[in-house]
């Protein structure tokens, strides 16, 4: 008796906080107008849903959640396109929620969404337990990018970012004379020359360094882990403590490069109080020349009055394994399809129709590259990409020179190795404090 | 019986409803969730037992970001109290346009912490360092933010900013509440004008101070948007506050039992501060 009575106000209580954060979250998503005609979609849905009637004829509705905020005009004009093209309707929301954590919550509501597009490591987490098999696709064949889970493949790949040194080119030849040509300066030698040949024409400190917590430790540091052949066993035996970092070649490899870039930071006396704003700025207006970075700073960089022969190059180092002359990256926001129950089968098809239009259809190519500005993961769009930066990771995607992201980082990654980097960054640790602080890092994950 | 519950329910059921969904039934599912190792996102809660509460137990980055908790509250509750006193004498003195002064001390306190951090992050970050290059002050050069101390300095500070005015409010209603015939029998009694203040009018307001060392006490210790938008616990997570750790541990880490039982455990520490601190408070109280 009073375990059931326990149980029933568990029960009252989740369904509260739940029901309280689905009404929140969808409120949130779009104008309330929007909303209420979504409702009575879903409505619709989890009403099919209950009769258990076989899907027949094609749906008319379907929902899709967004976690790239700023392309949602775009993706609301798009979805316009869509329903004019194909009489789909596709209700587009999102959400400034961590992703797996909002998609969660829309499954314990029992209201989730057909389409959803979340990050890589959230197609390992979620997939396996919410997303449809996508294997029989036809775009499957025409990406690298796709993520497959025991065989399955679970993953649409939206668009493709890569992390590498960003650089504006101008302000280079305004010193130089030269056109700048980044395969000249592969090494870490060729690099210093050239920062040297900088400083002494004007640029009195020649690099941007971002302090961000996910820019050092989640971009920077993580090329130490991807940029060998077996990543896996590194990882491992980082967890094993069985890892000398300071004895690792592609760690002093690495961290050579960001002593010269920390050497040459133009904030370097408060390297730890630098805006990124004001960063991406410099680096826009040709103040400064190089920042470590990917393509989506793009997004900040074209916000302020930025010259041309801005590009992105593969981060300088004194090695020979070739990492010296490719970009680290992949695909990057997946979309999955719901395999629960809440969706219908004819949903379900109106959703794989929906991406393999935005693959196929020059409508849905133009969108991702002319609207969005992205890079994408398909080989058969060829659209010239618009922003400089995208058009670089497009170049070395398109040669193959991408090495892959690892996406298996524990959620506190980052975070705490963020933190170390950033005490190096302020002069607080040697490359040995760092080494040992990664390493104790490693050896407390579980 | 009956008809007492029937009583109840009219006048406070509706309130009674509504406390109970969103504060007792949480505390006890929050209670339950610390005895599983749910990660926040998977449809399963496995149950572990007490391995949450070991494992916050042996949490140093949870115990080190207390012990800063502790030592963040310690100033910021003395700084805010005296400084929402002296102004709250200020403003009850007679001094011209007092109710100008009273409304604009009190502005700070209703902004909200969010945008406070921000706007306080742009001072600090630019406007100091700004003043500090054209008046050529070597230590003014960087940003407070910067450093680990001037972070936990700065976070005092916009505190003390933020909270002043708002205490300074309740002491000022203490100040009202003593009746001027008190202050005029003291007089009588050959007390000068502060001596009145200092053994008169101040124990009458001892119901103020507990009050205000109450709410700024928990507030302290509870302390998060400030933390996040001023600091966000940077530089290398060395101004990480309690309550940040607690939410970064659940959510961000995806240790939700883990989250759940230090939050837990930060909430019995508040909560055995504020009562002992308003027990002791309350002993001394007289009345006129």
């Amino acid at each position: 008796m009073n375990k059931k009575a326990v149980a029933i106000v568990l029960a009252a209580s989740t369904a509260l906080s739940l029901a309280a954060c689905g009404s929140s979250t969808s409120s949130t998503g779009t104008a309330a107008a929007t909303s209420a005609a979504a409702a009575t979609a879903a409505a619709a849905a989890t009403s099919a849903a209950a009769d258990g009637t076989a899907s027949s004829g094609a749906a008319a509705s379907i929902t899709l959640f967004n976690s790239k905020m700023e392309i949602q005009d775009q993706f609301e004009t798009l979805t316009d396109t869509y329903e004019k093209a194909t009489g789909v309707h596709v209700e587009c929301y999102y959400s400034s929620d961590t992703v797996a954590s909002h998609i969660a919550s829309k499954y314990a509501a029992n209201d989730p969404y057909t389409i959803m597009m979340v990050d890589a490591k959230d197609v390992y987490s979620l997939g396996p337990q919410y997303a449809a098999d996508l294997s029989s696709e036809k775009w499957v064949s025409d990406t690298n990018y796709a993520i497959q889970v025991d065989g399955k493949t679970l993953g649409f790949p939206f668009c493709v970012e890569a992390r590498g040194l960003m650089y504006n080119g101008d302000a280079i030849k305004k010193i130089t004379g030269e056109d700048f040509d980044p395969t000249k300066y592969e090494t870490l030698d060729s690099f210093k020359e050239l920062l040297a040949k900088l400083v002494a024409g004007g640029m009195a400190s020649p690099v941007g360094i971002m302090k961000e917590d996910w820019s050092l430790g989640a971009h920077y540091f993580q090329e130490v882990y991807e940029e060998r052949d077996d990543v896996d066993s590194f990882i491992s035996s980082l967890k094993a403590g069985t890892e000398d970092l300071t004895k690792d070649a592609k760690f002093n490899s690495l961290m050579d490069t960001f002593d010269v870039l920390k050497e040459n930071n133009y904030a370097k006396d408060s390297a730890i109080s630098a805006e990124r704003e004001t960063s991406e700025m410099k680096l826009a207006q040709g103040d400064i020349a190089f920042m470590f970075g990917g393509n989506w700073d793009w997004a900040e960089i074209n916000q302020y009055d930025y010259t041309d022969g801005i590009g992105m190059m593969p981060v300088p180092q004194n090695t020979d394994d070739g990492s010296n002359t490719k970009l680290v990256g992949g695909g990057s926001k997946y979309f999955m399809i719901d395999s629960s129950d809440a969706t219908n089968d004819a949903e379900r098809q109106a959703a794989k129709d929906f991406l393999n239009w935005l693959v196929s259809d020059p409508q849905g190519q133009s969108f991702l590259v002319n609207d969005c500005s992205l890079v994408p993961a398909f080989k058969s769009n060829t659209l010239a990409v618009q922003d400089p930066l995208g058009a670089s990771v497009k170049q070395y995607a398109d040669a193959g020179n991408l090495i892959a992201n690892y996406n298996y980082d524990p959620d506190d990654h980052y975070s705490k190795v963020g933190a170390s980097m950033q005490k190096y960054l302020a002069d607080q640790i040697d490359r040995a404090g760092l080494a040992t602080e990664v390493e104790d890092y490693w050896k407390s994950v579980k | 019986m009956s008809y007492k519950v029937g009583i109840f329910m009219q006048f406070a059921g509706v309130a009674a409803f509504c406390f109970i969904c969103v504060v007792i039934l949480p505390l006890f599912y929050g209670l339950y969730l610390t005895f599983t190792s749910w990660d926040g996102v998977s449809k399963t809660k496995p149950f572990v037992g007490l391995a949450n509460y070991a494992a916050t137990f042996a949490d140093t980055d949870f115990w080190v970001s207390i012990g800063r908790t502790f030592f963040y509250s310690f100033f910021a509750v003395i700084l805010v109290n005296i400084v929402a006193f002296l102004l709250a004498y200020m403003v009850t003195s007679g001094v011209k346009g007092q109710n100008f002064f009273r409304a604009g001390f009190f502005v700070p306190n209703l902004i909200g912490g969010i945008v406070l951090g921000f706007v306080w992050k742009f001072v600090f970050n630019r406007a100091f360092v700004a003043i500090g290059n054209s008046l050529n002050i070597e230590a003014m050069k960087n940003s407070p933010l910067s450093t680990t101390g001037g972070a936990m300095f700065c976070l005092i500070l916009v505190a003390v900013w933020q909270y002043a005015g708002y205490m300074m409010l309740i002491y000022v209603a203490g100040f009202m509440s003593v009746d001027q015939s008190l202050r005029e029998a003291a007089k009588v009694d050959g007390c000068t004008n502060q001596q009145a203040t200092r053994f008169v009018i101040i124990p009458m307001m001892r119901t103020s101070f507990v009050t205000c060392l109450f709410l700024t006490i928990t507030r302290c210790f509870m302390v998060y948007d400030v933390n996040l938008s001023l600091t966000g616990g940077e530089p290398y997570n060395s101004s990480v506050l309690a309550a940040m750790h607690v939410y970064n541990q659940a959510f961000t880490y995806k240790n939700y039992g883990t989250g759940q039982a230090e939050a837990l455990v930060l909430f019995i520490i508040c909560a055995v501060i504020g009562m002992w601190q308003v027990r002791v408070g309350r002993k001394g109280e007289v009345a006129a």
